[in-house]
């Protein structure tokens, strides 16, 4: 009963923006190019979604009786209904000590013998099932599903949230698109002429629609299959709003470069659910149930097994991993076993998916270039929900991760964080700056699922969807308000004439900082903004990592420094900005306040971006993220030699106040050095870029990873296409040709003997009767006496011969 | 109406429309193409019928059966069956659509219009005859026109082009009826010795052909298909035949006479020579993975738009033969192995030749488009039709997604299927398969912006380019339609086809296992 | 005197001989017509003696009625012949008939 409310609500919230861009792409194209209908559409749709996400999170709530608050901190107690009954008292804001919770993972881990009984008892927090069928074959079914559990309806109610913020910042962002003669000033004709041309505010809009619906199908999807067709999806949208100024080369080869890297990343993903579906004989997430209450096909997620302490169950002699379980049925299409390099190979590929859409190393370059789209969709698309969404897919996809992956997700992340970041300092397009500093964070997420920080990742997911998308938006209030000026020298001094964007932009930036107050109690209660909490538990994580496997210490030291250089690039880019004095006395002249149809937005979104995260891992945020999460993540994984330890939530908290406290002197120190570069004054900025300029110009050229691919991927690439079709033209065709050829040749001789011998003798025969005709005619004199005398003649003649021949 | 009686009228009607045509005035162009227009359509209608009356739980649908030549038993005898109705409808509507933008063809309409019935007549029959005998003499019949077709109203190098097509696919033809030949005599030239369903039978039972003849009779049948599909290496016609025929003529090509490969794999060579089939089974599956690559990368390199959307086809239709191929057995027992995985593969790739049809007409339709506004073709002579024509411009980037495989338009789900049933087949070759789609968005992508994308047009006659009308509109909408309905619920082609496609693989895998008998009873008496 | 079978063949051949030079000789196409006359009456006097003189018997004048016959329906057809001929060319002679020349 939840299962279908919940599904007929996120159903709802998902289906509504679909039928808004079929509304407004066609009423908009027949419609008037000055009317703001279709905005309000759009924001009608997205509206109705986010309240039905919120109703559907408390209706899920209602059904688990808010469980995952009161002890969702402790996942494991949800198998222990008995162990949990004392605890009722751990309130959200209660400090917690490394005390009480290993006391917790002992009582649970006691608890897990009786797993079957505290099943029975637990709420269903998990609903699954089909919508519709795509196709059968046998046993292999492919179909659209949902999958709701706690992260489902976290993450529905932030896109829906922060698309409605920025549905309405766009109305006002977008509003010169409403005029019949739109002048684009970006896009230049050979005559040197500006681009006039129907302003397409409509199209924008249905583009952000289609994007909200492919985007919520991509959360709401059942099984991996689905998760890549909506995958592609929101890639087509981002397509489509990068290059939303047709009219720019740049726009349209931003557009392109954006969906060819995250094809290279789908061609990975294409080969993980390759080896899933091979081996598994399904892609969905969970179980199949007949109507009967019986399971027909078990899910992804329980065919992965975990014994007691974590691990993949593996034939101690093949090295081979079991698939499924007895208590979970396996009528598919699965093998039983599947190798366990495949089953690496599969996570690895899925992730390759996670590394194109999220823009990590090595295929990051195409976010930056995606920021020719309008900021709305910067802020949308490229930083708080597509890009998020390889994260989200790692977590969902965690049960499925093994070591090697989760390590390979961890430095990868790692890598990202810190080369994004470095770029970060040097950018001077303001969105630039917050393009690098998005893959810098998504590199921190990353990082954090990496290190089997499954909560972490995820919580500076939505934390960063928050205070990201504000800063974007402050980003576009500023570039609006400068008249489409997104050159950070050029500004300055901007707080005095927009000191809301300048306000929510500090909120930002604060947050993304990790800036915070040291509370009386401890780290924990640290009055700090959502940033603070949601950095704080990836660095603890990571620490408690490095802590159990010393080799890998750089995945702690790289995001600490890293942290030190987010605070400094991102006060930079609020120095250079808003404070001083102005640098461009022309832009600071026409420089004014966004109207509240975008400063609205700001405040609303600054709030969350502050706030959200309120109570840090015992707060509602994390509680509700963490609702559904794996199991054995909570336990963590012992290792053995050979094998990796996995810190679990126990020797998490044991190092958290050392991270925080760690995380907080570098964020410090990266604010004071920004404050003392562009805030306060007294250094010339630019004896130092001018002492450091190799490094300055490598940095600015994004570490020549452009420069790279274009020579060892598109140059190539293009070379072997006109290779093949030379290939074809001469070789093929030549080989075509030449056959030609030499039949002609054949035939021409076929001709030649046809014409000189068999023609010949025919004609020789005819020649000689001719000519033997021809010389007797004249025996044909025509007079009749002769005839008479030749008559004589032949018969005397006749005799003679006779009588000579047979005398007698 | 009796849906028997359905399958002849199908072939007959537009081959009478042909002939009405005589009756009208040569001078009245636009008569005659609303005639042939109606004859499509009516054709069109009468294939959704037949949809409409096929129960895919019947499998085989027979007609009556009529004697033609009874002396050399051959036989009249028609029949549908899940894997050929998807592809009688795809014909009645591409003929259909195809009609609708012939409007653009001026010289000698006449004989254009008779020729065009002519050859949907054919294309139908090749779908619809399960004589061996008919099945070849419709092979033939629908050359000729086509020849005609591209030779008379092309471009500029048509004569070479129709010429090279004619060629290449008599040469494939003649293949085919050594084959042909060969199943007349070694099944003793009985009464059903072009009887496709009993040859099929028979073949499935192990008494056609010994497993060795079953490997040259299914080469012979296999070239003379995949020059049709075509398959790498004897593409090359497919580009010059594509630029140089009129847009219908291409839209024809592309949507339909490809399928007639991919078609006659399905119909006749699997069922007829399964141990061959299965012989060759890993040269299939190499062979489509290179004509998707190769095609691929010569599509990036081309600069006629044409060019690129027929190299395209070639790219696509090497899915086609990927997934029809990818069979693969336990090689001790002859068991098939991962049988499910193969139906996937079959069924992607039938779903394949349907979603190619949809999607490479309309890349087609939208080419010539715009060739008959500009008059020519250079990809780097263009730039900023979305801003001159916007509603084409908006269907043509519809249309395109659909080639590139985008999710919830028809080109997704085959492409996909076909991809991830390979792996249980051959990992290395899915993964060169796979990476087809990075290089499929690549070109497609690369060629929306150079033509669609950018501040203005670069190209000679700018005045042209008029908004689409009405009737390009349609066309375009039609297609992109059905693009959306086949990605979003495939399931709609898939229940016809499955239960066939089933059917064929089961009879096949059976006379793999017998053929494999033989050969170990063989083996063992030599022992 | 008994004349024997050697004196009918000798005058039949003189006959014979005759016709033939005649036809050889005159130009002109009656001359030649009597020239035909003679040698077919040339060869009845030898049938009607082989007739007389051996076992040919009834058989030999049958024959020779026959070229009787023959010759009376030649000479309307050479006559007419001639008359026409005189019609076109006003003469009949027969060197001018050199129409079959090869």
């Amino acid at each position: 009963m939840t299962g279908e409310t919940l599904r007929n609500l996120l159903m709802t919230a998902w289906l509504l923006p679909l039928l808004g861009f079929a509304i407004e792409i066609f009423g908009g194209f027949w419609g008037s190019r000055k009317s703001r209908a279709a905005a309000w559409l759009a924001v009608a749709c997205i509206g109705t979604g986010f309240i039905c996400s919120a109703t559907a999170l408390v209706v899920w709530g209602n059904a688990t009786h808010w469980a995952v608050l009161s002890h969702g901190d402790d996942h494991a107690d949800a198998h222990a209904p008995a162990a949990h009954e004392g605890k009722q008292d751990s309130a959200p804001a209660q400090p917690q000590g490394a005390a009480t919770d290993t006391a917790r993972y002992l009582t649970a881990s006691l608890a897990a013998s009786s797993t079957e009984e505290a099943a029975a008892a637990r709420p269903q927090t998990v609903f699954s099932g089909t919508i519709y069928r795509l196709a059968s074959f046998g046993s292999l079914q492919l179909s659209i599903d949902y999958y709701i559990d706690s992260l489902t309806l976290v993450m529905f109610t932030m896109v829906t949230f922060i698309a409605t913020c920025i549905h309405l910042f766009a109305i006002g962002y977008m509003s010169e698109e409403l005029t019949e003669e739109y002048v684009d000033h970006h896009a230049h004709l050979r005559n040197g002429h500006h681009v006039h041309r129907p302003g397409r505010f409509y199209r924008f809009f249905a583009f952000l629609s289609l994007f909200c619906f492919s985007m919520l199908g991509l959360v709401i999807a059942g099984n991996i299959f689905q998760i890549f067709i909506f995958w592609e999806l929101v890639g087509i949208c981002s397509f489509l709003l990068i290059g939303f100024y047709t009219e720019r080369k740049s726009a349209s080869n931003a557009a392109n470069k954006a969906f060819i890297m995250n094809r290279v990343g789908d061609f990975g993903f294409l080969i993980g659910l390759m080896v899933v579906w091979t081996y598994f004989g399904t892609f969905q997430f969970g179980e199949t149930v007949d109507a009967n209450g019986q399971v027909v096909q078990a899910g992804l997620f329980q065919m992965l097994p975990r014994d007691a302490d974590g691990n993949v169950n593996r034939n101690p002699e093949t090295g081979e991993v079991m698939i499924g379980s007895a208590s979970s049925p396996n009528p598919g299409g699965n093998r039983g076993t599947i190798p366990y390099f495949l089953l690496v190979t599969a996570g690895l590929g899925v992730f390759a998916g996670c590394i194109g859409k999220s823009a990590q190393f090595p295929l990051q370059t195409w976010l930056p270039d995606a920021m020719e789209g309008p900021t709305p969709v910067s802020a949308l698309v490229h930083s708080a929900t597509m890009v998020a969404a390889g994260v989200y897919l790692v977590g969902r996809f965690y049960p499925l991760f093994v070591h090697e992956v989760l390590l390979t997700i961890a430095y990868v992340g790692c890598i990202t964080l810190f080369v994004a970041a470095t770029i970060a300092i040097v950018a001077t397009d303001i969105k630039k700056v917050l393009a690098y500093s998005t893959i810098s964070q998504l590199g921190y997420m990353m990082l954090g699922l990496g290190v089997f920080g499954w909560g972490a990742g995820l919580f500076h997911l939505v934390t960063h969807a928050f205070f990201k998308s504000l800063m974007f938006l402050c980003s576009g209030s500023v570039i609006y308000g400068c008249h489409h000026e997104q050159e950070m020298p050029k500004m300055g001094g901007l707080w005095r004439k927009m000191p809301i964007t300048a306000l929510t932009m500090l909120v930002g930036v604060i947050a993304i900082a990790g800036l915070a107050v040291p509370g009386l109690v401890g780290l924990s209660s640290a009055f700090a903004f959502s940033g603070f909490h949601s950095k704080d538990a990836v660095v603890a994580t990571a620490l408690a990592f490095v802590k159990a496997n010393p080799a890998h210490y750089l995945l702690f030291i790289v995001p600490l420094i890293t942290a030190g250089i987010t605070a400094f690039y991102m006060f930079r880019l609020w120095f250079y900005t808003f404070a001083g004095t102005p640098r461009d006395a022309h832009v600071y002249e026409h420089c004014h306040e966004t109207p509240l149809i975008m400063t609205g937005p700001l405040l609303v979104l600054s709030l969350l971006a502050a706030y959200c995260a309120w109570g840090g891992e015992s707060g509602v945020l994390y509680r509700l993220i963490t609702g559904d999460q794996p199991a054995w993540v909570h336990h963590g994984i012992a290792g053995s030699p050979e094998s990796l330890t996995l810190p679990g939530h126990a020797a998490v908290a044991a190092v958290h106040h050392e991270a925080g406290l760690l995380a907080l002197i570098a964020a410090f120190s990266g604010t004071f050095v920004a404050w003392l570069l562009y805030g306060s004054g007294r250094v010339n900025v630019e004896d130092i870029r001018r002492q450091l300029s190799g490094v300055h110009s490598f940095l600015a050229n994004k570490w020549h990873f452009d420069d790279l691919y274009d020579a060892i991927f598109m140059r190539p690439m293009h070379v072997v296409g006109r290779f093949c079709a030379w290939f074809d033209k001469t070789i093929f065709d030549g080989i075509l040709h030449a056959s030609a050829r030499i039949t002609l040749v054949v035939s021409r001789w076929d001709r030649t003997f046809d014409e000189v011998v068999v023609d010949g003798l025919v004609n020789l025969v005819g020649n000689t009767t001719w000519s033997v005709g021809n010389a007797m005619k004249h025996l044909q004199t025509g007079r009749l006496r002769q005839y008479v005398m030749f008559i004589v003649a032949g018969v005397v003649a006749l005799f003679a011969i006779l009588l000579s021949t047979f005398p007698g | 109406m009796n849906p028997l009686f359905l399958l002849s009228i199908l072939i007959f009607l537009p081959l009478i429309g042909a002939a009405l045509l005589l009756i009208f005035d040569e001078r009245n162009a636009d008569a005659m193409r609303f005639w042939s227009l109606g004859v499509t359509l009516l054709t069109f209608i009468f294939s959704v019928t037949l949809w409409f009356q096929y129960n895919p739980a019947d499998g085989m649908l027979l007609a009556d059966v009529k004697e033609w030549v009874p002396s050399w038993n051959i036989y009249y005898r028609l029949g549908v069956d899940g894997i050929s109705l998807p592809l009688v409808v795809l014909t009645g509507l591409v003929s259909t659509l195809a009609m609708a933008a012939s409007w653009s063809i001026t010289k000698h309409v006449r004989g254009y219009l008779i020729l065009f019935l002519m050859l949907e007549a054919g294309m139908m029959g090749v779908f619809l005859s399960l004589d061996f005998f008919l099945f070849y003499v419709f092979w033939e019949v629908m050359l000729l026109p086509m020849y005609f077709l591209i030779g008379v109203w092309g471009g500029p190098r048509r004569e070479y082009a129709a010429i090279k097509f004619f060629l290449y696919t008599l040469a494939g033809s003649v293949l085919m009826l050594v084959a042909m030949l060969m199943f007349y005599f070694y099944s003793g030239a009985q009464s059903d010795s072009f009887n496709l369903v009993a040859l099929a039978q028979s073949a499935s039972a192990g008494t056609l052909l010994s497993p060795g003849l079953q490997i040259t009779a299914f080469l012979l049948l296999f070239i003379g298909f995949a020059i049709k599909l075509p398959a790498f290496p004897v593409h090359t016609w497919l580009p010059d035949a594509h630029v140089e025929a009129p847009t219908p003529i291409s839209m024809i090509l592309a949507g339909v006479l490809l399928k007639m490969g991919g078609y006659g794999i399905i119909r006749i060579a699997f069922p007829l020579c399964p141990y061959g089939a299965q012989y060759c089974a890993w040269g299939l599956v190499a062979i489509g993975v290179v004509s998707i690559v190769y095609g691929a990368f010569a599509a990036l390199a081309q600069t006629d738009f044409k060019r690129l959307v027929a190299y395209s086809s070639v790219s696509h239709m090497g899915y086609v033969l990927l997934g029809l191929a990818i069979w693969k057995i336990n090689e001790a027992t002859g068991e098939t192995l991962n049988s499910d995985y193969w139906q996937m593969g079959l069924n992607g790739a039938m779903f394949q030749m349907i979603a190619h049809g949809i999607s490479s007409t309309g890349m087609f339709f939208m080419v010539g488009v715009v060739y008959d506004r500009v008059h020519h073709r250079d990809l780097n002579k263009f730039g900023g039709l979305m801003g001159l024509m916007p509603l084409y411009s908006g269907m043509a980037a519809g249309l395109f997604f659909a080639g590139l495989g985008l999710p919830g338009l028809c080109g997704f789900i085959g492409e996909v299927f076909v991809v991830i049933s390979t792996w249980s087949f051959s990992p290395l070759l899915a993964i060169i398969a796979a990476s087809g789609v990075i290089l499929t968005a690549g070109y497609i992508l690369w060629a929306l912006q150079r033509v669609y994308l950018g501040a203005e047009y670069r190209g000679p006659h700018p005045e042209a380019l008029t908004p689409s009308n009405g009737r390009e509109n349609a066309v375009a909408a039609i297609l992109l339609a059905l693009a959306v309905v086949l990605g979003v619920y495939p399931s709609l082609l898939f229940d016809v086809m499955t239960p066939s496609v089933r059917n064929m693989a089961k009879a096949a895998e059976a006379g793999y296992q017998k053929s494999v008998e033989q050969l170990n009873q063989a083996q063992a008496s030599i022992d | 005197m008994q004349f024997g079978l050697q004196a009918y063949l000798f005058v039949g051949a003189v006959l014979f001989v005759c016709g033939l030079v005649c036809m050889a000789t005159k130009r002109n196409g009656i001359g030649v017509l009597m020239g035909v006359e003679l040698v077919l009456n040339g060869a009845n006097l030898n049938f009607v003696a082989f007739s007389r003189y051996t076992s040919l018997g009834l058989d030999a004048q049958i024959f020779s009625l026959f070229v009787i016959v023959l010759a009376a329906a030649e000479a309307a057809v050479a006559l007419a012949i001639a008359l026409n001929f005189y019609n076109n060319h006003l003469t009949i002679d027969v060197d001018r008939a050199n129409k079959l020349k090869g």
